[in-house]
């Protein structure tokens, strides 16, 4: 846990969607995501949202204020389901504080011990500063794939990591 | 519309969608995709029939009988609508025909001149005898998630191969 003054951490709730609206609506925020028009943002964040009536979405808060969210995308089929795929979302203006840390080191926790899941994978985009912090926390890459962003007519490939629990 | 000789490629309709499910019943063929039982199968086949209405899917017809389908997953998100992923099936039945591999061809072209695509990407589990027509059509492997399958206590590798268009 990150020592700012006043940080928890949670289980996500429904009414966390705004929280999650406004930091998208964030500039230079959406570069990160596949989201590109409101409606897709919209369509995003019911299905991200929506995970956390299964108890595997974490909410930081800072007096009580959503900081951040760390959802774990649980897989509907047998044969996957030892794994899920995290997103993880920090409020711009409490990046660099320690936040996305203490929301990955919980989020492996809750994934190994409530859901006995073996493996936790993420896709992001190249130049994500959160490669750092997913190294950090044992995330290798398995694959990279060149031109699977066109934005504003260039390319950016996605990278998928992996970490075992 | 193609015809090589007594095959022919059509769009996909809502009226193939029983013989999807018959062939994924099959489990020499099920073992290549995600699904294990009649439930999981039957939502597979559902989310695959809604392409259909986008007019994403081609059914490959033999003797007057659909034996093989292939279909476009088009992305929802304008930044990644330049590529896409895509499945295909065979009947086990109409095997060793060149079926997959004109129905693949064919998938390719319609993916290009309907929908504009830049980029076709595929996911493939390991020792899959399909991998070797995915090379022969220029598919380059750019990731591989060793344990993404989890099956009666055995492991099975995910292979990411794409192709531009």
């Amino acid at each position: 846990m990150t020592d700012l003054p006043g940080y928890d951490i949670r289980y996500t709730l429904l009414t966390d969607e705004s929280y999650l609206r406004d930091w998208l609506a964030e500039p230079g925020m959406l570069h990160w995501f596949s989201l590109s028009q409101e409606k897709e943002v919209e369509d995003a964040i019911q299905c991200w949202i929506g995970f956390c009536r299964y108890g595997c979405s974490l909410t930081a808060t800072i007096d009580e204020v959503p900081c951040g969210i760390g959802t774990l995308f649980l897989m509907p089929y047998q044969k996957v389901a030892h794994q899920c795929l995290l997103k993880i979302i920090v409020d711009p203006k409490h990046q660099k504080k320690g936040i996305g840390s203490s929301l990955l080191k919980n989020l492996k926790h809750l994934a190994r011990n409530q859901f006995k899941l073996e493996l936790m994978h993420i896709e992001v985009f190249e130049g994500n500063p959160i490669l750092h912090l997913l190294k950090k926390y044992d995330f290798h890459e398995f694959a990279r794939q060149d031109h699977y962003v066109k934005e504003n007519g260039k390319y950016f490939a996605r990278i998928l990591l992996e970490t075992k629990l | 519309m193609v015809v090589l000789k007594e095959l022919t490629i059509r769009p996909t309709t809502l009226e193939d969608a029983p013989f999807l499910v018959q062939w994924l019943q099959d489990q020499e063929i099920l073992r290549w995709f995600p699904m294990i039982n009649q439930r999981e199968i039957e939502d597979a086949v559902r989310i695959w029939m809604t392409y259909q209405k986008l007019e994403a899917g081609l059914t490959a017809i033999w003797q007057g009988a659909p034996c093989g389908m292939a279909v476009l997953y088009i992305q929802p998100y304008k930044k990644l609508s330049h590529q896409c992923v895509f499945a295909i099936i065979v009947d086990k039945e109409y095997r060793n025909k060149g079926i997959g591999s004109v129905l693949l061809t064919q998938l390719m072209k319609h993916a290009k001149e309907k929908f504009h695509l830049e980029i076709l990407h595929l996911e493939v589990y390991s020792g899959n005898p399909a991998i070797h027509l995915y090379q022969r059509l220029g598919f380059k492997e750019f990731g591989y998630q060793s344990h993404f399958i989890k099956e009666k206590g055995e492991y099975l590798g995910k292979i990411f191969m794409q192709k531009y268009l």
